[in-house]
């Protein structure tokens, strides 16, 4: 396990955000301001140009520079909120080894940043509410003495559903909050785009 | 002054925002307003990178205010935070004032010199004369009115009321003088309200004729009582005014000097530093310091004021004077028992030392300020008068900055005699800009203060105690030979063996323009320096406005735009760039562009509105390949018919190549003073070598000479070279279409072609010439 297991995340992550990016704003344009499927699929394409050219001796230097581009690349909120997530969950695992206690720990880490930016609360109908479950599946899975491929299985499951349960909620950030109870009725795309990234991880990260 | 960030998702709502507000402040006064808006000119979103490089930018001691519109703006502009230096972030502030109404407020607020906090109430109050006017508001607490002692009773004679601009002007007044003012309008019972307050003054909404009463208190009552009176009967600055006065010169400050290259006069030593040997110091070192501080502040101001142009300068000169570090030096140097000129000498002179210290040239030429700016305050400090050439003098100074070459009064000065050799620095060209007769490189001569001296730049002769009467004689032929000049200037520069050479002017100002005579056009319109003074970028409109009026005053003769010529020795504040170890060699002209092109889009969208209307040619600055040449014309677009386009050659490799360079082009125009400098890899700012940056250097005309054969198309010359009459001949033999000289020197130029037969110039010779000195003799 070593940076390049990272690596492949990031790519493929940017295959399935650039391979869902209709699907994402589709959904935001039901509620947002149509872009989000468009903002991720920029900056992570972003991200590959920069794995194409660099090459990364340590996890949290990779992690860092990818959160960097998406805060400069992104231009929506989740520029600030994914990137923010990245260089958290990088400095989390700067010097350590990396178990999936470690990892669980900048998942944590990455979360507790983007809480900080966005300020939200879960049933806020935001990607937190599919971050939140996620961890706690996480934690459980570790706890019960899964591996790293169980553990992030287990935490791509639960931000799916918490992905779901997003669909009847009255939106209280961001663009959607200002349609009130309108937005009721549709999915988060930003509790998508996360599911998809842990999804992603579960398949390329063990 | 505070400086301002704007933060939103779109370009062009930041900018358009920022030029609403910028209109009611006065260029001059404008707080720093820089922009992290879109992450291109038209993709919208935000970049908490581009937000922390704004706030780097619009950062001063007294604080940044960042105004942002919704969602990722917020959460970027706070990311920023966590980007830049702690200590530069704990004086930033993010509020949520509105936009537009915010960014007005802050504006105008700043510019008043108010506090970071008092700027960011404003900015919060900023929807209160709206809510006011429509009704529903609410929430916004009214600024507190204190009670006054003393009243006046003004009238409202504006035709629109007390509205935006005239309120700003009085608030601006208010916040100048160090008392409470409040206003009541007697008509409408309103009131009273916070005076200094924009957004209180708003809500007043005074109509035309309204009576109001101004009440005051404080130290200075009764003097912004009588300010305000005054500014009342000129309806609040309303009165109709000469539209365009931006950039334009306060007159008579800078009326030009004889345009000779002889002189003679009384020498006037400067430079030698001020003697403190009489100072007696006092119990009041700290107060005396801070008084001559202030004093030599308001001075600079005034400077800046009344040199648009040059405004620059003494804006820097202004920041060096308020630095804190310094002054926090020198107050405990005091403390300890050090009289202020002794600590301010001993502090400045270590930062002189340290900017002489520095790798980078440019950084080095500001030891220059520092030390004017020491000087300065010293003069203050001891009262001593600074040597200003009386009239008819001539100043003997070991270098010449530019801030000296600005401000003498050049219809006094008789000339300018500069020990360090080089005639590229940027006093030098001020001064030449100037008519201000002036001799470079006279050296170590002794020179008595007071005795006689002459000079005659053209031979290169400096004499102290010379033959009066010889001098007198050519300084009499020399002025016959200007008069006739100028009198002819408007025959073209026929010369005697038939060829008619095109000499244009050089122009920096529209007042440049109207000074112009005898001008076949303008081939060099300097763009950077016409909207150099500005804080934010110029509009299209306004662009566009300023070409115009040049070409009015040239008789719609064509006029050459030169796109933004920034980088190197010429930053623009409102385009910052990084800190680059060598920028000479680093983003320059067109460079600038290549990853950041809105500013040049705008400019190219002005040129192509401009030449719809008027004959008009423009070039791109510090080309070096056909990629950036393709790249500039794609820029460019589709141009409207008679647009000429061409490219500025300053690179040697731009020469080399120049019939690659220039297929598809209209023109190409030789900037002789960069060419110099890279030719030579001799830095004209450092006196060291500048003597080594010697335009008529063979090596420098070979290439010019190489261009001229090879180009294929209208071959121009627009640096220094062609302002001088001598080398202007040899050009034209070498075969050049077209030299742009500046102001002063047209008809010179003109004349001299008019007297010189093209075929008698061995120009064979001066190509295979050994040096400069050689190629002189020759000429």
């Amino acid at each position: 396990m070593g940076v390049d297991n990272f690596v492949n995340w990031l790519r493929d992550a940017a295959g399935s955000l650039h391979d869902n990016a209709a699907y994402l704003t589709e959904l935001d344009s039901a509620i947002g301001d149509a872009d989000h499927g468009a903002n991720m699929d920029r900056g992570f394409r972003a991200i590959v140009a920069l794995l194409d050219e660099t090459s990364f001796e340590t996890v949290d230097e990779l992690m860092k520079k990818a959160g960097m581009t998406l805060v400069s690349k992104v231009g929506g909120a989740s520029g600030p909120l994914y990137g923010t997530f990245f260089l958290r969950f990088g400095t989390a695992l700067a010097g350590a080894d990396l178990t999936p206690a470690t990892i669980g720990e900048a998942f944590t880490a990455g979360v507790g940043g983007i809480l900080q930016r966005g300020k939200a609360e879960l049933g806020d109908k935001t990607m937190y509410d599919a971050w939140a479950p996620a961890l706690d599946a996480y934690d459980a899975a570790v706890a019960g003495g899964a591996d790293l491929a169980g553990a992030l299985t287990a935490a791509a499951e639960a931000a799916a559903k918490g992905r779901d349960a997003t669909v009847p909620l009255v939106a209280r950030k961001g663009r959607a909050s200002y349609l009130g109870e309108r937005s009721a009725g549709h999915q988060d795309p930003g509790a998508t785009s996360t599911t998809l990234l842990l999804e992603s991880a579960a398949r390329t990260l063990p | 002054m505070i400086g301002i960030v704007v933060v939103s998702h779109s370009h062009a709502l930041a900018n358009a925002a920022i030029g609403l507000a910028a209109e009611m402040v006065a260029a001059d006064n404008r707080p720093v307003i820089a922009v992290a808006a879109g992450l291109d000119a038209t993709t919208f979103g935000t970049d908490a990178m581009a937000v922390s490089e704004a706030i780097t930018t619009a950062d001063s001691p007294d604080g940044v205010l960042v105004l942002l519109d919704l969602g990722s703006a917020v959460l970027s502009a706070e990311l920023a935070l966590e980007f830049v230096d702690p200590d530069v972030a704990s004086h930033v502030r993010l509020t949520s004032a509105p936009l537009v109404e915010g960014l007005v407020a802050a504006v105008v607020t700043a510019s008043t010199g108010a506090s970071l906090a008092a700027v960011a109430a404003e900015a919060e109050r900023g929807l209160l004369g709206k809510q006011d006017h429509l009704g529903g508001g609410g929430g916004v607490e009214a600024a507190a009115v204190a009670a006054t002692d003393q009243t006046v009773e003004v009238v409202v004679g504006n035709e629109h009321g007390l509205h935006a601009r005239p309120a700003a002007r009085l608030v601006g007044l208010v916040n100048s003088f160090d008392a409470v003012v409040t206003l009541t309008d007697l008509d409408t019972g309103r009131g009273p309200i916070d005076a200094g307050s924009l957004s209180m003054v708003a809500t007043l909404n005074a109509q035309q004729g309204h009576r109001l009463r101004v009440g005051a208190s404080g130290r200075q009552a009764a003097e912004v009582l009588a300010a305000i009176g005054e500014l009342a009967a000129e309806n609040f600055g309303d009165e109709p005014t000469a539209a365009g006065q931006t950039g334009s010169r306060a007159a008579g400050s800078l009326a030009s000097g004889s345009g000779l290259d002889v002189a003679i006069g009384p020498a006037v030593i400067a430079g030698a530093g001020v003697d403190l040997n009489d100072y007696v110091a006092g119990g009041d070192e700290a107060a005396r310091l801070d008084g001559a501080v202030a004093t030599v502040a308001e001075e600079l101001g005034r400077l800046r004021d009344a040199s648009p142009e040059h405004g620059g300068i003494f804006e820097a000169h202004l920041a060096l004077l308020k630095d804190r570090k310094p002054l926090d030096e020198i107050r405990a140097a005091i403390a300890a028992g050090t009289p202020a000129p002794v600590g301010w000498k001993q502090t400045y002179d270590d930062l002189a030392k340290t900017f002489e210290g520095l790798d980078d040239a440019y950084q080095r030429e500001r030891a220059q300020d520092v030390r004017a700016v020491r000087d300065r305050v010293l003069r203050a400090l001891t009262g001593a008068t600074v040597d200003e050439a009386a009239d008819g003098g001539i100043l003997v100074v070991p270098e010449l900055d530019a801030a000296t070459a600005a401000t003498l009064a050049a219809a006094k000065v008789a000339g300018i005699a500069v020990r360090a050799a080089g005639t590229t620095g940027h006093g030098v060209i001020v001064a030449r800009s100037r008519g201000i007769p002036l001799i470079t490189g006279i050296g170590d001569v002794a020179v008595p203060a007071g005795a006689t001296v002459a000079f005659d730049a053209r031979a290169g002769s400096f004499e102290v105690a010379p033959d009066e009467d010889a001098v007198r004689r050519t300084i009499t032929e020399r002025q016959t030979e200007r008069e006739r000049a100028i009198e002819e200037a408007d025959q073209p520069a026929t010369t005697v063996d038939g060829r008619t050479i095109a000499v244009l002017v050089n122009v920096g100002s529209v007042q440049d323009a109207v000074e112009a005579r005898g001008a076949d056009g303008s081939g060099l319109v300097r763009t950077e320096v016409l909207f150099g003074d500005r804080r934010t970028a110029p509009s299209v409109d306004e662009q566009a406005e300023q070409f115009r009026a040049i070409a009015r005053a040239l008789q719609e003769k064509p006029i050459t735009i030169r796109t933004w010529d920034i980088g190197g020795d010429k930053p623009l504040p409102f385009l910052p760039q990084d800190q680059e170890a060598n920028p000479f060699l680093g983003e320059r002209g067109l460079r600038v562009f290549r990853r950041r092109p809105q500013l040049l889009r705008d400019q190219l969208e002005a040129v192509r509105r401009v030449a719809a209307e008027t004959p008009v040619h423009v070039m791109f600055p510090m080309v070096t390949t056909a990629d950036e040449v393709a790249w500039a014309l794609d820029e460019l677009g589709p141009r409207p018919d008679g647009l000429e386009v061409g490219i500025m050659v300053e690179v040697p490799a731009a020469a080399l190549r120049i019939d690659t360079l220039a297929a598809g082009l209209d023109f190409v125009s030789i900037g002789t003073n960069d060419l110099t400098q890279y030719t030579t890899a001799a830095d004209r700012t450092n006196t060291a070598v500048a003597p080594l940056a010697d335009g008529l250097d063979p090596a420098v005309l070979q290439l010019i000479d190489h261009v001229v054969r090879r180009a294929g198309v209208r071959v121009a010359i627009c640096g220094d070279l062609a302002s001088d009459p001598q080398a202007a001949v040899l050009l034209a033999a070498l075969g050049v279409d077209e030299l742009s000289a500046v102001g002063p020197q047209v008809p010179l130029v003109k004349e001299r072609l008019r007297h010189a037969d093209l075929g008698q110039i061995d120009t064979a010779a001066v190509l295979a010439a050994r040096d400069a000195t050689q190629v002189r003799g020759l000429l």
